[in-house]
């Protein structure tokens, strides 16, 4: 009954005319946490960066509806303000412009409301702090000469301070120590509730320690291929992509 | 009539008429400085500026501009502002500007030239510095007339030993545009640094024009220039590291990097660099290029519309630049100069 956050059905993408998706399905509710794992090249940077409206990757068929709307065509911003946020596997540097400035900037723009310096600059602390991320980088320019660890902490602060109804998180495990994964993983946490819903991207099983998944699906050559619960990630856990290579390769 | 070679265009001077307006803003001038009607005196050699009818025209005619002559050991702390406004009764400035900096002595000055009404407003000026041993000059640069005036701008400073003079420009304004800043690193260890803007818009031509001639053993330069080009506007730089015979162990540093926003844009860059000795070090680097894709996508994934994204990555290359400018109000209303360009992106 509960009505589904995002539904994309047979999604095609190409890049440069090369097919990287090959029509995926998925579902995900209001409220709920999905993992999609699979080998590197099996396109799921392609799925997080698609569902976001990068101009470089062209839909050839299928929809994505968001609450019910189409969105294949959407660019990026307009994504962001109907409550789709990416965090992204290599954030881009910005200089000239600060932390605290950008996040200002962007929570203005997603909201449509001039965010105050005051009352924004205590929101901020208060996420920084909940990330245990050093005052000073509200004041430093954005994701310059941040280790990798920061980057990814500073995406989930944005992540935080922005509100999604659907946070993609493209490889946000990768590259972090095991404090760090704990601390990303209680930001995601956090936004989790009822409403906001989670997409985890990754092929590492770091965050699934610290997140408990309602779905965990698979995704090789361009198709969700088996969906299951945690138990999925378990079992490639031991044993690897190859077994599911093989049963898809034999149907 | 001359013809104008560097942008390909036949110019004709207009008559000189009286400018009346004052242009040494006295809000807050340091009293112990002197402020004189400009004298003459002499260029110096190889020194061309925009060219020889440039100077000419304005040793013959110039209708405004001021002698400063800060003594020995006196640091001026306040910024001395001097704007040159045109408007319908005051529309050609032809300025002679002359700053004597003795040794170990400080001060900044700020330049502006603006027009605050439609007329079509001319403007041929030239600024010398002379910065004795050890003193330390700023020197900073605003031209913001508007789209249909004529803007020619030539500077040059004479820098002892280590002294340093900082240069910043500020280029938003004009239909025609040409600003040449050369300085001469005469004195051993002395330092020359140019850091600017530059906003190309509308059918804009600009021409810049930068040089730094070492002659000083160790003297040191930087030129720092961050620029933006759209719609049909075109742009020539030039920056010339030159080491003279002498000018031993000297380094020399220019960077320019311009975004281009339009496909019909166009953006020349010359850097030249010209050696007499052996033992220095010149180092150039140019971009010109869109907006990264992949940037203006990450910013737009956080909600800013395209036109937001590509301002803001503007302005963050501007900003260095702007917030060196040493008065708030001055600041702000580049600030808003530029935005007001991208109201029509």
């Amino acid at each position: 009954m509960s009505k589904k956050l995002l539904s994309i059905r047979n999604l095609k993408v190409n890049i440069e005319d090369k097919e990287i998706l090959k029509g995926l399905d998925l579902n995900i509710g209001h409220g709920e946490i999905h993992i999609i794992m699979g080998p590197n090249g099996g396109g799921k940077s392609t799925l997080a960066y698609t569902l976001m409206g990068h101009p470089r990757y062209e839909i050839t068929d299928g929809e994505i509806k968001f609450e019910d709307q189409l969105i294949n065509d959407l660019s990026a911003d307009k994504k962001a303000k109907k409550g789709i946020f990416l965090s992204f596997q290599y954030p881009e540097e910005i200089p000239g412009v600060t932390v605290e400035e950008f996040l200002r900037t962007a929570k203005s723009s997603i909201t449509g409301e001039q965010q105050r310096i005051i009352p924004f600059r205590k929101l901020l602390k208060e996420k920084m702090e909940l990330l245990e991320m050093k005052e000073e980088y509200a004041n430093r320019y954005l994701n310059l000469g941040f280790s990798g660890g920061e980057k990814k902490k500073n995406e989930i602060l944005q992540m935080s301070i922005l509100e999604p109804k659907l946070a993609i998180l493209d490889e946000t495990d990768s590259g972090l120590d095991v404090d760090a994964i704990r601390i990303v993983a209680e930001g995601v946490k956090r936004l989790h509730n009822e409403n906001n819903s989670v997409l985890v991207i990754t092929h590492y099983h770091k965050l699934l320690d610290y997140l408990e998944p309602d779905f965990v699906h698979i995704l090789l050559d361009g198709k969700i291929v088996k969906t299951g619960g945690i138990e999925l990630a378990k079992e490639i856990d031991k044993k690897g992509y190859e077994n599911i290579r093989q049963e898809f390769a034999n149907k | 009539m001359v013809k104008w070679k560097r942008i390909g265009m036949d110019l004709t001077f207009p008559n000189v008429p009286k400018y009346t307006k004052d242009f040494i803003n006295d809000m807050g001038q340091p009293l112990n400085i002197k402020i004189y009607e400009p004298s003459d005196d002499i260029s110096p050699q190889g020194f061309l500026g925009l060219g020889n009818e440039f100077l000419e025209h304005i040793d013959n005619n110039y209708n405004s501009g001021f002698t400063l002559h800060v003594r020995r050991r006196d640091k001026i702390r306040e910024p001395i502002r001097v704007e040159y406004i045109m408007n319908d009764e005051n529309p050609t400035v032809v300025d002679k500007n002359i700053i004597k900096v003795d040794e170990d002595s400080e001060v900044t000055v700020i330049i502006d030239y603006k027009t605050i009404s439609d007329t079509k407003a001319f403007h041929n000026g030239i600024t010398k510095v002379y910065a004795k041993e050890n003193s330390i000059v700023n020197i900073i640069k605003i031209q913001r007339m508007n789209e249909s005036s004529f803007n020619f701008d030539s500077n040059v400073a004479i820098v002892e030993g280590r002294g340093k003079v900082n240069w910043i420009s500020v280029e938003l304004g004009s239909s025609i545009s040409g600003a040449n800043y050369t300085t001469f690193l005469d004195g051993e260890a002395s330092e020359g640094y140019l850091s600017s803007i530059y906003f190309g818009d509308g059918n804009r031509k600009m021409d810049i024009s930068y040089s730094m001639i070492h002659r000083g053993p160790r003297s040191i330069s930087n030129i720092d220039t961050k620029g933006v080009l759209m719609n049909e506007a075109r742009k020539v730089f030039r920056g010339n590291l030159d080491f003279k015979k002498g000018a031993r162990r000297a380094k020399g540093n220019e960077e320019e990097y311009v975004i281009l926003l339009d496909p019909k844009v166009k953006s020349d860059s010359i850097p030249g660099l010209f050696c007499e000795e052996d033992d220095v070090e010149g180092n150039h680097a140019a971009s010109a290029g869109q907006l990264d894709k992949n940037k203006l996508f990450y910013l737009m994934s956080r909600g800013l519309s395209e036109r937001d994204a590509k301002k803001l990555i503007v302005e963050a290359s501007f900003r260095p630049i702007i917030d060196s400018i040493p008065s708030d109000e001055l600041r702000e209303e580049i600030n808003l100069e530029v935005e007001r360009r991208f109201a029509n992106v």
